[in-house]
């Protein structure tokens, strides 16, 4: 089996600076994301999934609608695979209530007055993205007992999360000390990888321009976000 | 309550647990802001796990950088007894440095091993740095019983390894307690998990312990940081131990030199002496060539400082370059700086496995500890480590620190 643990923000300087080892494996780096003209999760995990960058073709739909492609399996590299699963992933099949939910309450986060009802706002959004996070954990904790040839969970917690309290290290440790963890349980060949990773606004959170990797087999030195559709076939075909 | 505080440090394997350690320890002794410890169970909570107290500190120094409350340098807490000050040392090279300097002394230590995990490299380090330092109240805690059911056998094979290796070093600890920080066995309370075990409590062992002793009546050595011209002379330093009082027949080391403190100097307040731990001034009946470095002694005090260019000594190497026979490099004691060799490496061992690397050798390389021969630019005024360590320490640098350690004989006095 092939596992990819595809984490939604995850910074390599924060994976450095909390010691996540089992994130960051025996080989680690940055993605090079510099031929997209912004971080959008959308286009990075589109772009991934085709091997093939997308930019073009999902900012065409503009920001609203770009959120509800769901590309077929026959135009990702997960149709080579004979039994993959795909949890949650941004443009294939994440759930798009839970999503927009959050970004809901972002926007009301932000346009709130008073200090009371911005706390109150930020606890409902941290609790409800921890919830989705812990479904998550419980789903791919299953994929990862299944009869599955290629599974990838996405996990979004670093990005929801972040983006309101991302100046808020102890928090953002203890949601990366979970993802360790999670790459800590894994037995499988594994790859780490985000779209982007995070850089601090104040106490918030903002797409950084690079991602992050890792694998346990090869140094793949600055990759592409592009590259690993190609990357996955060719261990898929060792294995 | 007693008012006297000890400090200690904790000291182990970066993953034996040192953080839930002290994350236990506050919350136990109900030394946690109101708030905190719910705060962190809701995220654990949130995140599918039962609370880790690792988390504590990680969300104190949060409120640190925000400028909120807390001095995470140095944690505090009580018990009936008295008032505990945990010196927080990140790894050895810290806490070495932060001993060797002066910055933060500790006067006990707790050395934790993962009783899953048993004794590592680390842990070794760590003893045999406690060793270095003299340090004899030292208590063993062995962490994470929880993980392997509580049980004796495993506790009694850690014990064992570890004592074998700490009569090497000559460290004999106070007490060695089956622990685990993450529920709370043993840490601040006995519980019922380990009834093989009828030892006290890390807490009960603390509370044993006894303070350092005043350094008030010891000799005097006054380390001067620098000289002011005022409308008077003023001479500005630190009282390492001793009592210095107006009057007083003086002697400036290294030049011998001799005068009588005409005034004891303190911002806005009328003073006539100043002890052990007091940084202060004073004013000299004579206009003497005082400078940085110097130190100031009785004058008819019989025990007095060495004044030498050449001191060995036990030195850990703690940078990744190594040293190399025939390189210049700076020597820090006190107030004091300069430029020194090492004349002869004696013996170089490693600190973990405690095997002989070399005798009579040319390099000393990171985490080496190596028995040294140092001969100084100039003479400095010094003294052996078991007699007055403020002045029996020293750091070798180039830019940084890069080896901390302690004076065991002193040759060729002057």
């Amino acid at each position: 089996m092939i596992v990819v643990l595809a984490i939604d923000a995850l910074e390599y300087d924060l994976v450095e600076a909390f010691g996540c080892d089992n994130l960051k494996q025996k080989f680690y780096g940055k993605t090079d994301i510099s031929e997209f003209s912004e971080p959008r999760t959308m286009v990075l995990w589109n772009s991934f999934m085709t091997g093939e960058n997308r930019e073009k073709e999902v900012l065409a739909l503009g920001d609203k609608e770009m959120w509800n492609i769901k590309l077929d399996i026959k135009d990702t590299f997960f149709a080579r695979f004979e039994n993959p699963k795909i949890l949650d992933l941004p443009g294939f099949n994440y759930d798009k209530e839970q999503h927009e939910l959050e970004r809901g309450m972002l926007k009301e986060f932000f346009t709130a007055v008073g200090d009371e009802e911005k706390a109150e706002i930020r606890k409902k959004y941290n609790s409800h993205a921890f919830e989705h996070h812990r479904r998550i954990k419980k789903e791919f904790a299953d994929a990862l007992s299944g009869d599955y040839d290629f599974v990838l969970g996405y996990f979004s917690a670093a990005d929801v999360i972040g983006h309101l309290n991302f100046g808020n290290r102890a928090l953002m440790k203890m949601i990366y000390r979970d993802m360790d963890e999670i790459a800590a349980g894994i037995d499988d060949t594994l790859i780490v990888l985000s779209d982007h990773g995070m850089e601090r606004i104040g106490m918030f959170g903002d797409h950084s321009d690079h991602g992050f990797w890792s694998t346990g087999f090869k140094d793949l030195g600055n990759p592409r976000i592009t590259d690993f559709a190609g990357i996955i076939m060719e261990i898929s075909e060792v294995e | 309550m007693n008012e006297e505080n000890l400090k200690f440090v904790i000291v182990g394997h970066i993953d034996h647990g040192k953080s839930t350690l002290i994350g236990r320890l506050l919350y136990d002794t109900g030394s946690l802001p109101e708030g905190k410890i719910e705060e962190i169970k809701e995220i654990c909570e949130s995140l599918g796990k039962d609370i880790e107290f690792g988390y504590v500190m990680d969300h104190l120094e949060e409120e640190r950088d925000q400028g909120i409350t807390i001095d995470t340098a140095q944690i505090f807490f009580s018990t009936k007894k008295r008032r505990y000050v945990i010196i927080d040392a990140p790894g050895h090279v810290e806490f070495l440095r932060n001993m060797i300097t002066g910055a933060s002394q500790a006067e006990a230590a707790v050395l934790i091993v993962d009783a899953d995990e048993g004794v590592k490299e680390q842990t070794k380090r760590h003893a045999y740095i406690l060793g270095m330092l003299g340090l004899n109240q030292v208590i063993v805690v062995v962490n994470k019983m929880d993980l392997v059911n509580y049980d004796k056998q495993r506790f009694d094979a850690v014990k064992e390894e570890l004592l074998r290796f700490l009569s090497e070093i000559r460290i004999t600890p106070s007490y060695i307690i089956p622990i685990s920080a993450k529920e709370g066995d043993f840490v601040a309370r006995k519980t019922s998990s380990m009834d093989w075990y009828d030892g006290p409590t890390v807490l009960e062992a603390l509370d044993t312990f006894e303070t350092r002793k005043s350094a008030r009546d010891e000799p005097l050595r006054f380390v001067v940081q620098d000289v002011y011209n005022f409308d008077k002379r003023i001479v500005a330093g630190r009282v390492e131990s001793g009592v210095i009082r107006e009057g007083e027949k003086i002697r400036i080391l290294p030049s011998g030199e001799e005068t009588r403190v005409k005034t004891v100097e303190e911002y806005l307040k009328d003073v006539h002496e100043a002890e052990a731990g007091k940084s202060t001034g004073i004013t000299t009946e004579d206009k003497l060539f005082i400078d940085r470095g110097d130190v100031i002694v009785h004058s008819d005090a019989g025990d007095k400082p060495v004044v030498t260019d050449r001191i060995r000594a036990n030195l850990f190497w703690m940078d990744r370059t190594p040293f190399k026979k025939g390189e210049g490099i700076r020597f820090r004691c006190a107030t004091q700086e300069v430029a020194c060799e090492i004349e002869r490496i004696n013996t170089v061992i490693n600190s973990s496995t405690l095997e002989l690397i070399g005798e009579d050798t040319g390099e000393i390389r990171n985490r080496e500890v190596a028995d040294v021969t140092i001969r100084t630019d100039a003479p400095v005024v010094v003294e052996n480590f078991n007699k007055i360590q403020e002045l029996g320490r020293f750091v070798l640098g180039r830019g940084d620190t890069c080896a901390g350690g302690i004076i065991t004989e002193l040759e060729g006095e002057k």
